[in-house]
Order: structure tokens, then C-alpha cells, then sequence
């Protein structure tokens, strides 16, 4: 069976990402997608580690990595000296965690896209700070266990919705893509590549480690977010222009929280409350997207 | 900055420069559990009579190599153009589909593999295997002794088939009506297995002495010759003129194809797939047929697809009606029927039936036909008691006459009497002469059983061949080891059909035939449980870049390096149909 995926690979067998990892799985398709000749800016993040040890590196592409908070300064700047140096054509891409993007390294990625740098910023998200502990971030779903948020103190704050937040920038092009769902992810990098202006994508990527899965159902809960409703896949372009690439079949959110261990002390009534929110979070999606509730 | 100079003066580098890459860390030795590759047995082929390797047909025919999928048909049956007619398709019973929407429609697939072949004129490219000197005589040229000189001719062996009538086929021949089987692709099939070398005498019948005779011409026997003989209801008026028996009555129409007209009533005795056959030809000849069956209609034995379109056709059933005697009048029979009833459901499902307490009834009709069922023609072809000197294999049974081999198969033989089961004994008696003229009597049953599809009856010639498919384990694909993410619900493709108005003035054959997209769609809803068909989901969701690919256009399976792999299983969960296991990693 042919897929339209590229063939070509830009990362090395070797490193060191932990068995199963979402942000491994992503990063090899995006730079399928991107190809080589790109610039790529890697914040503070679990990537700094997999993308090597000095002198061993992971990626057949040229990568700076920089301090935890710059993602969004660093690309404007390497774009700033490429245009100096009369290249047109290397495309600088971002790389960062969601700690890196939501958080510490959310200022200056505002400042990017309201100057519309021209760069492409890829978040891959794996819903805390897994790098240094599994840490919560504004990323960190309604209702997780992590090492800041134990016991009975789970968060009770919602994920930030980063793509809005960007969208309110009337970014020029922003989307959510999932490990699970490689063409589709793989469309949006081309499509994005193929742009001027600021570029977001936002790449949903399991953490086995963190999120206490078994390694080997790192695609399967990924695929759940989506199925569920809890990651729609969707793009605007423009800041206005909206397209849902998926059409959710109507499972229910508690199969996707049953199989994580990041989940385990919620109680049914916590989950009915989850669900709700997805739900009302899908219908305030549709009507962004022109298309009115029910389906 | 004391260089002096200039021109090789440049801002130093003051960051590191990574120069080399990852690929010294063996990542694999962090690996405790082991993806590995393996392939396992789909229930389709394991319910299969003859184990056809279905979903590997399904995987061709996806990618149009329709000449190649019929090929993997011919390893496997000689027959598949009949079988893709006539089977009773327990693979579709039997496909993981049916739980996720329909079964995938095999049947219809085999039957348009085989016309496509015979359209285009194709040679199937068939490997024969040397002459090894030997010759075995046949009896009955039906399904099963069809079928053993096929692949005895393969395996290198020389063989004639005696056949008591004047022309080859059996029951494919004398019984199927040539709506469900026409003529042409019985004899293309039967064609093709004598341009291998087999040679079919025809008016000869087998009587016990003949038998004795053959044994000092040929170095063993297949018996096949069926049941042939119509059973009788024991009742008093069966010999009454106007009582007949089905099955004479399916022969006689079938070699003189200007059908004899019928005109009035006719009752039509018995639950069968002859029964059923009966009633509708009878329609077709211009009479009202009425099948009176002792059970309910949902215990007959006939297939309930062609009891589906009897009815459709117009032919009665009366059920729970059981005869009691026939009496002749001036124009017809006199039928005294006395009514059944229920009296409990037995293990298989069927019910059981004592009479009712009601008078008997009286029906009269213009004729009579019983089809209650058929049993050996000749006491000597019986094989139901085995000794301990036979060796009893799946479909067939080999019997020592001192040191000479007879095999039975064909109904003889068989739990299931059909087409296909027929098939599976022959094949099978073929592969067993081979063990036993290669490497003697005691490695029959451990090479027969070594062939096995799955955990049902079905043997495999290409497994026997030491083919691919011998790598293959013989755990089933359940439903549930399926990854159904990967499949989307879509409805299986109808079968189509003559109009009924079309239908009941003819013979003409009531299935029609497919497009080739059509079937490629249809094959494309095949899950192909347990086989590789290259979707390549391991290599691209292996975070580790360690499934290689190369050399895969030719279809061999992937292979993980394991240098690297970590063992997180993905690829394993990620396999939509199950061929790969996680086992723990061995120290
Ligand atoms: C200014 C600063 N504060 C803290 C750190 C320590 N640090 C390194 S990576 C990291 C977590 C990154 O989290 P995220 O961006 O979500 O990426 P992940 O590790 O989850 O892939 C932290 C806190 C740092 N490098 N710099
Ligand atoms: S889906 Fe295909 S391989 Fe699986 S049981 Fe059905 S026909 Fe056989
Ligand atoms: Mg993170």
C-alpha cells in the first residue's frame, strides 16, 4: 500500500528520546514534510536531549538550540541574518515544548507573529514539563496528576487554548496535528512550508513516561484525543478562515482518561464534568467554523 | 587576534559544532520486550474446506494482480470458477468483517478471479513436479477424484480416473442446475486438469472385481465415488408411477437441455440442497412445486441464500409435514401427510419432532419427487468404520489392503458432504500418497497434520510445498486482535442478480458477473487479518527509524533492527491485522 508519506529521513537512529516517544514520532515526520533546507531553533526542552550530546547529533539538519524562553526571537533573528546574507529560501522553524510555547517562551512568540516573522513555530505538545520532572504547565489538562499537581491537588485549571490565542494574532496560517494521524500532519507542514508570514503548528505528542502509559499505546491514546474531541484537528487560516479536517465519531472522553495513569484518581463525576467542557469546547469550535451544533 | 592575514580573518566560532551522529548509541540495549514479525492464520482460511489463503487473495486482487490471485486459487483447488458458484462460503461465516460490518463478500471475489482468467485466456503458470514413476487409479470422477489427479499430476504422479457414466464432473455435472453452475466453466475446469497429463476413462464403472483387477495395474486407488444413490422414504406407495427420485430427475435434465415440460402440482419431499434444487428446476419447467419437509424451514439443510430465492421464486414450502404413505390415482399421487410438531431443539440447534395429535392430512398432486438425502451406490465404497490399521486424516481415510493403498474421500469420507469438502479430500489423499511413497507409512498423519490451516480440517498444498505460507503459525486472528482505528465501516458489496421475472423461464445463470473495480473495492474491505500487506504503520510510527524496508516491493515482510529498537511495541499495537507478537526479550 503507497503512502503519502515521504520517504526521505532526517533523524538518526540513536537517540536517546524514551521508548515510545510522541515528540520523536513528530519530529521525524515535520522534517519529512520540511526537508533540508530549513534552520531549526530548539529551545530548552526534552529535544535539546534527544537532538544529541555535543558532539553526536540526531538530525541531518542544521540545529541552534537556545535558551528556554527565545523560540520565538532566536527564528526572527536567524531569519533577519539570512535575509542579510540574501537567502530567500532557508526556512527557519521553531521547535519547542509546550512549557517553551505556553509559558516561558510565550512573549516572544506574541512579538514574532504580531511583527508576522516570517518562520514556521511548531509546538509539540506532550502537556507538561516532562524535561525536567513532569512539571504542569498552562498546557496540563483539566484534571491531570503531575509532580506539581499530586494527590488530591490534580489541576483544576483548563489547557490554555494556544491556537486561539494565536489566532487572535490573525496569525497567517495555525493548526493542530496529531502523531496519530501522519498525512494529515504531514499536509499541514507542506501546506505551512509553502506560506509567508508567521506559522503555527500545534502537534499533539504522547508521553509515555509522563502521562503513565505503556510505551506501546503512544499512537493509540493519541488517535483517542482525537476521536474524542479532546484534540480536534482543524486549521484557520488568516486568523478567520477555519476547516475541521475531522469528523469526531462520538466516543466518549472517559475511554481516552481510562487508559492513562495521569487520570486514574478521577472520579465519574469528574469525568461527566470533562466531558461536558470537551463538549462545550467542540461547539464553541463549530461556530467559529460557521458550522452550527449537532454534528 | 595576532594573524596577520586578513583574508583568513573571520568571526571565530564560538559555539560547539556537533560533527558526528547518533548512530554509535545502541539504543537497542535498552530493549526487554522483542517486536518480531509473524504471521498467523485468518479464520477465513481455517474455516476454508480447501485452507485457500483468503487473505492474501484479497491483498492481490486490492492491487489489480488478478492473474497472480487466481494462480494462489489454483495452488490450493483446481475448481475455484465452481466453488466461486457453488460453495457454501463458511469463510464468510467465518470473517472477522462480520463483527465490524459485513463479511467481505469471498465468494463473489473467487468467481471473478476465475472468469476474469477464463476471459482473457489465461495459462496459469502451475509447478509440476518431476515424474516420480508412479501410477494411481481413481474411482469417480466427481469433485474428489477430480481434484486428487490434479494434484497427484503435480506432484509427478501418473493417473486415470474411471467414471461410470458418459462424461466427467459427478455431481457438479449431473446435480447442479445450470442456473447456479453453467456447463462451460465445469468443463474449462475439468479441461485444464487433463492438460496436465490426467487421462479420464468414461463408461467405466467400478464394480468390486474390477477393483480387485486394478490393483495389479496401479500402485494405489483413490476411492471417491460419492453417494450416488437417492435414499428412500420406506413409506408404502413410494413405487407408484409419478413417485420419482430428485436426483435421476437433476440428471436427466442436465443431458438433455430442452427441458421436458411439467404442468400442475408438484411435491417435492425433503429439507436438502438437492431438494431445493428440484423444486426450482421444476419451476423452471413450467410446474407449481411445493417442498413438504418433516422440520421447520429454519432446519433445513439446504444453504439459506437458495432457500431465499426459492421462496422468492415462487416455490411453496409446506413445513413440519411428514409423509405417511402415496397412493396412485388416475392422473397423479395421493400424498397422506401427517403433521409434526416441536418437541425440543437439539444440540445443533435443529428442532426435534414428534407427531401432532391432528388427522393426517391428504394432498393430491400430479407428481412426486424424493430427495430425502443420498447414500453409497455399492456396499464396498462404504469407509464409515475405521480400524485401527487405517490412518485416519482429516478428510480422507487410508486403508491398507495388505500392503496396497486405497484411499477414501469425497462424501465417503467427509463430515460436510459438498462440493468443496470433496475438494479438500482429494487434495488431501494426494498430499498423503506423496508422504507415503517418499518417505513411507508412519510420516502420513505427522505431514498432514504439519499442513494444517489453523485449527480446522482444512490442509494447504502450498504449506505441504514448503511454500511462505509454512512460516505462517496456526493461531487464529480473532476479532479482537484486530486494530479496527484503521478500518472504516463500509457495506459489502451485493451480489447481482437476474430479476426473478428473468429467473423462473430459464436456466440461464442467476448470478452475474462484476467489474473488476468493483472487486477491488470489495477485496480492499478485506482486513487481510493476519498477513503482512505492506501498510507500513511499523516502519512509520517506529520512533526509532529501526524498521528497514528495503527489498519490500517484492512483498517479503519488513525487518526491525534491532540494534536500535527499543522494544516500545508500537509496531506491534499499530499492525491493523495482527502480524507481529511482543515477546519478552531472552537474556
Ligand atoms: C529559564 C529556564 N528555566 C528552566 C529551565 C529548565 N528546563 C529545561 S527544559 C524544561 C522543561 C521544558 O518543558 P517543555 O517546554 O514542555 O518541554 P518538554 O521537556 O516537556 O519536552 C525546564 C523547566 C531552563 N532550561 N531555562
Ligand atoms: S476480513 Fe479478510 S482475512 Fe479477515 S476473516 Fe474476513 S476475509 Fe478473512
Ligand atoms: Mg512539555
Amino acid at each position: 500500500m503507497e503512502l503519502s508519506v515521504p520517504d526521505r529521513e532526517f533523524m538518526y537512529s540513536g537517540h536517546v528520546a524514551c521508548p515510545g516517544c510522541g515528540a520523536a514520532i513528530a519530529m521525524r515526520f515535520v522534517l519529512k514534510a520540511l526537508g533540508e533546507k530549513i534552520i531549526m531553533v530548539i529551545p530548552a526542552c526534552c529535544w535539546s536531549i534527544i537532538a544529541g550530546p555535543y558532539p553526536m547529533s540526531t538530525l541531518r539538519v542544521p540545529v541552534l538550540h537556545t535558551a528556554f524562553e527565545t523560540g520565538g526571537s532566536v527564528a526572527s533573528g536567524i531569519k533577519a541574518a539570512l535575509e542579510v546574507r540574501g537567502d530567500h529560501e532557508t526556512t527557519v522553524v521553531t521547535w519547542a515544548g509546550d512549557g517553551g510555547t505556553f509559558d516561558i517562551g510565550f512573549q516572544a512568540l506574541s512579538g514574532a507573529v504580531e511583527r508576522n516573522e516570517d518562520f514556521i513555530y511548531i509546538c509539540y505538545d506532550n502537556e507538561a514539563y516532562m524535561n525536567t520532572g513532569i512539571q504542569r504547565s498552562s498546557s496540563t489538562p483539566y484534571g491531570a496528576w503531575t509532580t506539581t499537581t499530586p494527590g488530591q491537588d490534580w489541576k483544576k485549571m483548563r489547557k490554555k487554548n494556544i491556537v486561539e490565542a494565536l489566532v487572535a494574532h490573525r496569525i497567517r496560517y495555525a493548526a493542530t496535528a496529531n502523531i496519530a494521524f501522519p498525512e494529515d500532519l504531514i499536509n499541514k507542514v507542506k501546506k505551512a512550508k509553502n506560506m509567508k508570514g508567521s506559522r503555527f503548528i500545534h502537534i499533539f505528542s504522547t508521553c509515555p513516561t509522563g502521562w503513565r502509559v505503556p510505551s506501546e499505546m503512544s499512537i493509540k491514546i493519541a488517535r483517542m484525543a482525537v476521536q474524542t474531541n479532546i484534540f480536534p484537528l482543524y486549521e484557520v487560516e488568516n486568523g478567520v478562515e477555519y476547516t475541521i479536517n475531522y469528523r469526531p465519531k462520538g466516543y466518549l472522553v472517559k475511554e481516552y482518561f481510562k487508559l492513562q495513569g495521569r487520570f486514574s484518581h478521577l472520579t465519574e463525576e469528574d469525568l461527566d464534568q470533562i466531558q461536558e467542557m470537551v463538549e462545550e469546547d467542540w461547539k464553541l469550535l463549530l461556530r467559529k467554523a460557521g458550522v452550527f451544533s449537532g454534528s | 587576534m595576532k594573524n596577520s592575514n586578513r583574508a583568513n580573518m573571520c568571526v571565530p566560532l564560538l559555539i560547539p559544532r556537533s560533527y558526528k551522529t547518533s548512530e554509535e548509541n545502541k539504543t537497542g540495549s535498552w530493549r526487554f520486550l522483542r517486536p518480531r514479525y509473524l504471521e498467523k492464520t485468518a479464520p477465513c482460511s481455517s474455516a476454508c474446506p480447501v485452507g485457500q489463503d483468503i487473505p492474501r487473495i484479497q491483498m492481490l486482487a486490492v492491487q489489480g494482480s488478478f492473474k497472480e490471485a487466481w494462480e494462489l486459487l489454483l495452488s490450493e483447488n483446481p475448481f475455484p470458477g465452481t466453488c466461486g458458484r457453488v460453495c457454501f462460503h463458511p469463510c464468510e461465516s467465518a470473517c472477522n468483517r462480520l463483527e465490524f460490518d459485513e463479511a467481505v463478500a469471498i465468494r463473489m471475489i473467487e468467481r471473478f478471479l476465475a472468469d476474469t482468467a477464463s476471459r482473457y485466456e489465461l495459462q496459469p503458470r502451475l509447478n509440476k513436479l518431476a515424474e516420480k514413476g508412479k501410477k494411481v487409479a481413481i474411482i469417480g470422477s466427481g469433485p474428489g477424484g477430480l481434484s486428487a489427479a490434479y494434484f497427484l499430476a503435480l506432484l509427478g504422479y501418473s493417473c486415470d480416473v474411471f467414471e461410470s457414466s458418459n462424461k466427467p464432473g459427478g455431481m457438479l455435472r449431473w446435480a447442479i442446475p445450470f442456473y447456479r453452475l453453467p456447463l462451460k466453466v465445469l468443463e474449462e475446469e475439468i479441461a485444464r486438469i487433463e492438460s496436465l497429463g490426467v487421462r479420464i476413462f468414461c463408461n467405466h464403472h467400478v464394480e468390486f472385481e474390477k477393483f480387485k483387477h486394478l490393483r495389479s495395474n496401479y500402485d494405489a486407488i483413490f476411492v471417491s465415488c460419492g453417494y450416488q444413490k437417492g435414499r428412500r422414504l420406506n413409506i408404502p406407495g413410494e413405487e407408484s408411477p409419478g413417485v420419482e427420485d430428485g436426483l435421476t430427475f437433476l440428471r436427466e435434465l442436465k443431458s438433455d437441455p430442452s427441458s421436458p415440460s411439467l404442468h400442475g402440482s408438484v411435491a417435492v419431499i425433503g429439507g436438502g440442497n438437492t431438494a431445493i434444487d428440484v423444486a426450482r428446476s421444476v419451476l423452471r419447467c413450467g410446474a407449481k412445486p411445493v417442498i413438504v419437509y418433516r422440520r421447520r424451514k429454519e432446519d433445513m439443510r439446504a444453504f439459506g441464500e437458495e432457500i431465499k430465492m426459492a421462496l422468492d421464486e415462487g416455490v411453496r414450502i409446506e413445513e413440519l409435514k411428514s409423509p405417511l404413505k402415496i397412493e396412485k390415482k388416475e392422473s397423479g399421487v395421493i400424498l397422506t401427510l401427517q403433521k409434526m410438531k416441536v418437541a425440543g431443539i437439539d444440540e445443533s440447534g435443529r428442532a426435534a419432532i414428534e407427531p401432532d395429535n391432528t388427522d393426517p392430512e391428504i394432498v393430491s398432486y400430479d407428481r412426486v419427487f424424493v430427495a430425502i438425502g443420498t447414500e453409497p451406490s455399492e456396499p464396498w465404497y462404504v469407509c464409515d468404520s475405521c480400524s485401527g490399521k487405517d490412518i485416519k486424516l482429516y478428510n480422507s481415510v487410508m486403508r491398507f489392503d495388505g500392503q496396497f493403498p486405497v484411499i477414501f474421500g469425497g462424501d465417503l469420507t467427509t463430515e460436510a458432504k459438498t462440493v468443496t469438502n470433496a475438494i479438500a479430500s482429494g487434495k488431501e489423499a494426494a498430499m498423503a500418497l506423496d508422504v507415503l511413497f517418499r518417505i513411507g507409512k508412519d510420516f502420513v498423519l505427522p505431514e498432514i497434520s504439519r499442513c494444517r490451516v489453523g485449527n480446522g480440517l482444512s490442509v494447504s498444498m502450498e504449506i505441504y510445498l514448503n511454500g511462505e505460507r509454512k512460516n505462517r503459525v496456526s493461531h487464529v486472528v480473532s476479532y479482537a486482535e484486530i486494530n479496527t482505528d484503521y478500518f472504516n465501516l463500509i457495506p459489502r458489496t451485493p451480489q447481482p442478480r437476474l430479476l426473478r421475472e428473468e429467473r423462473i423461464n430459464s436456466f440461464s445463470e442467476i448470478d452475474l458477473k462484476i467489474s473488476g473495480s468493483v472487486a477491488m473495492k470489495e477485496a480492499g474491505r478485506c482486513f487481510n487479518c493476519g498477513i503482512c500487506n505492506h501498510c507500513d504503520n511499523c516502519y512509520l510510527f517506529c520512533p526509532e527509524i529501526a524498521v528497514k524496508r528495503q527489498d519490500s516491493e517484492e512483498g517479503g515482510l519488513r525487518a526491525i533492527n534491532y540494534d536500535y529498537c527499543k522494544g516500545c511495541g508500537l509496531c506491534v499495537v499499530e499492525c491493523p491485522r495482527n502480524a507481529m507478537v511482543l515477546e519478552e526479550e531472552s537474556a
